[in-house]
């Protein structure tokens, strides 16, 4: 088993001293960070991406193994940063504002963030502006947003008009999902995906984005 | 079960994984379909029946089963909200919530912890988990010590009004100088599939802190002992049913077949193992994160969450 390999394997199991170890010793041996990342650490949330997809692994496993990735990239993330290494996408991600609910869109997050892509979380009840802000500052190229309320769904539809009202809708891509959406409801307001479920989420974003 | 009837199901097992998949084994092949105010046109009838099941040990190891849809730091939180009031203040107030689905106002209309410990009536607060406290310190055989969640003024025109009912509990001898503490939680709706775990780890976490009030207000020494859970609708709804059944097309298993794939320690995980995940889940929650993240959370709430925190963070705490 090569060290990528073992990195992947602890990553899977949720094992974050493993991982961490793995990670170092591979950085000493001279292996590149980049590499560390894409064959070690999101091979191993590749793999728990997709048990999760096929009824594998359960929510909190997938949760588990999200944070031994995240200790093998704090380690990474200056010489990632070092080397100019660019991420699949940046995703501005949030729960829509009004909505205290944030399991769904985590998950996501957890996912995407395994997948490669650079996760900018912009937390629970966010106020539509802030969406918005934060797309344009952060140079984004996909926005998630999540609603679990039929209350609250309806301020998807005013992120949208702000993202065209700043100019940056055909910059921007977005994905909505939660329980009260629907592919219907996507249409309606005019997002470019719709997510049933997190790992649809990954799928869908990596498309849009032709990754 | 003549047709149209509700089945009726009793389960007992040791401990809380055990009693959670064999209450979903059961509501799966003998629930009755029937549609809920939460399915869609597209959804087929959620399964349901009446269910009653006892755990004979409820802080028995393993104590978590792997199945719940949350994180372990989510959970953490959650059982802070129910037993410490940590989103009490998500509460929107009385006005708005009389208004109903006119209001605008998204926060939340209750939650458990409110109404057990600040229970509003005839506008004043009544605390029924220190009256439970009380009175089964001072008898403990009474069968009067209960708490109730139900306000027929706010709840009935709300969209989510609660679901735990009731909480009933009494003390008997364990025949070695102590005493027990029974509990008895009473539920008018339930998502099985994906909240009664929650709900279950939540609210044993407060049976034992209703078992240490009586200890320190009688001086007798209390133990937690079975913990009953009866819903009068268990359900499973029908957007679950495709993660339930897979997709052998497609290569997705069905959720039994995950279980049977796996040895039941494959499925579970001990308090050992979940406690550091409550502390700080390395992804945002758990509650050193929620302290840091809840600036707005009430000063005498955050010292309790404090305490729970500090005695977690102590090895001999069972979460």
């Amino acid at each position: 088993m090569t060290i990528f390999e073992k990195i992947a394997d602890e990553v899977q199991k949720g094992n974050s001293e493993s991982v961490g170890a793995l990670v170092t010793e591979a950085l000493s041996q001279e292996m590149p960070a980049d590499t560390i990342m894409n064959d070690g650490l999101v091979g191993g949330m590749n793999i728990v991406s997709e048990k999760f997809k096929n009824n594998e692994c359960f929510i909190p496993e997938v949760l588990v193994s999200a944070k031994a990735m995240t200790v093998g990239l704090g380690i990474l993330k200056p010489l990632l940063a070092e080397k100019n290494v660019k991420p699949l996408g940046r995703v501005v991600i949030g729960t829509i504002q009004g909505d205290l609910h944030d399991i769904g869109k985590n998950i996501v997050g957890m996912l995407l963030q395994g997948a490669g892509f650079e996760i900018i979380d912009l937390g629970a009840d966010v106020h539509v502006g802030q969406f918005v802000e934060s797309a344009k500052n952060e140079n984004a190229d996909l926005v998630g947003m999540s609603a679990l309320l039929t209350t609250t769904m309806v301020n998807m539809k005013t992120v949208m008009d702000g993202l065209k009202e700043a100019g940056i809708r055909e910059s921007v891509k977005v994905i909505i999902g939660g329980a009260p959406v629907t592919q219907a409801y996507a249409d309606q307001i005019g997002a470019d995906g719709y997510a049933a479920d997190a790992a649809t989420g990954v799928d869908i974003a990596k498309k849009l984005l032709d990754k | 079960m003549e047709s149209g009837n509700i089945p009726v199901l009793t389960i007992v097992e040791d401990t809380i994984p055990l009693a959670y998949e064999k209450a979903i084994r059961e509501v799966w092949e003998k629930g009755i379909g029937i549609r809920t105010e939460y399915d869609r046109p597209e959804d087929p009838p959620s399964k349901d029946a009446t269910v009653m099941i006892a755990v004979r040990k409820p802080f028995g190891q393993p104590r978590f089963h792997r199945s719940f849809a949350d994180g372990l730091g989510g959970l953490a939180e959650y059982v802070q909200e129910v037993v410490h009031g940590a989103h009490d203040y998500w509460v929107k107030p009385v006005e708005e919530i009389i208004k109903a689905v006119e209001s605008q106002d998204t926060r939340w209309t209750y939650t458990y912890h409110g109404r057990l410990f600040e229970y509003m009536i005839e506008g004043e607060i009544v605390n029924q988990i220190d009256y439970i406290i009380d009175k089964l310190s001072q008898s403990g055989h009474t069968r009067r010590a209960q708490a109730i969640t139900w306000n027929p003024k706010l709840d009935p025109p709300t969209e989510d009004p609660p679901c735990l009912q009731r909480v009933w509990g009494r003390l008997c001898e364990d025949g070695h100088g102590g005493f027990i503490f029974n509990m008895n939680t009473h539920w008018r709706s339930r998502d099985l599939f994906k909240a009664w775990f929650e709900n279950v780890i939540a609210i044993t976490t407060l049976m034992r802190k209703i078992a240490e009030g009586i200890a320190e207000k009688s001086g007798k020494k209390v133990r937690v002992g079975r913990y009953v859970d009866i819903s009068d609708s268990l359900h499973i709804y029908g957007s679950y049913f495709r993660e339930i059944e897979g997709d052998p097309e497609k290569g997705i298993q069905s959720f039994f077949e995950m279980l049977e794939s796996r040895s039941f320690e494959e499925r579970t995980w001990s308090s050992d193992f979940v406690k550091p995940y409550f502390i700080d889940d390395g992804i945002g929650k758990g509650l050193k994160k929620m302290l840091e993240r809840e600036n707005n959370m009430p000063e005498d709430v955050r010292k309790y969450i404090e305490d729970e925190l500090r005695k977690i963070e102590d090895d001999d705490y069972v979460v």
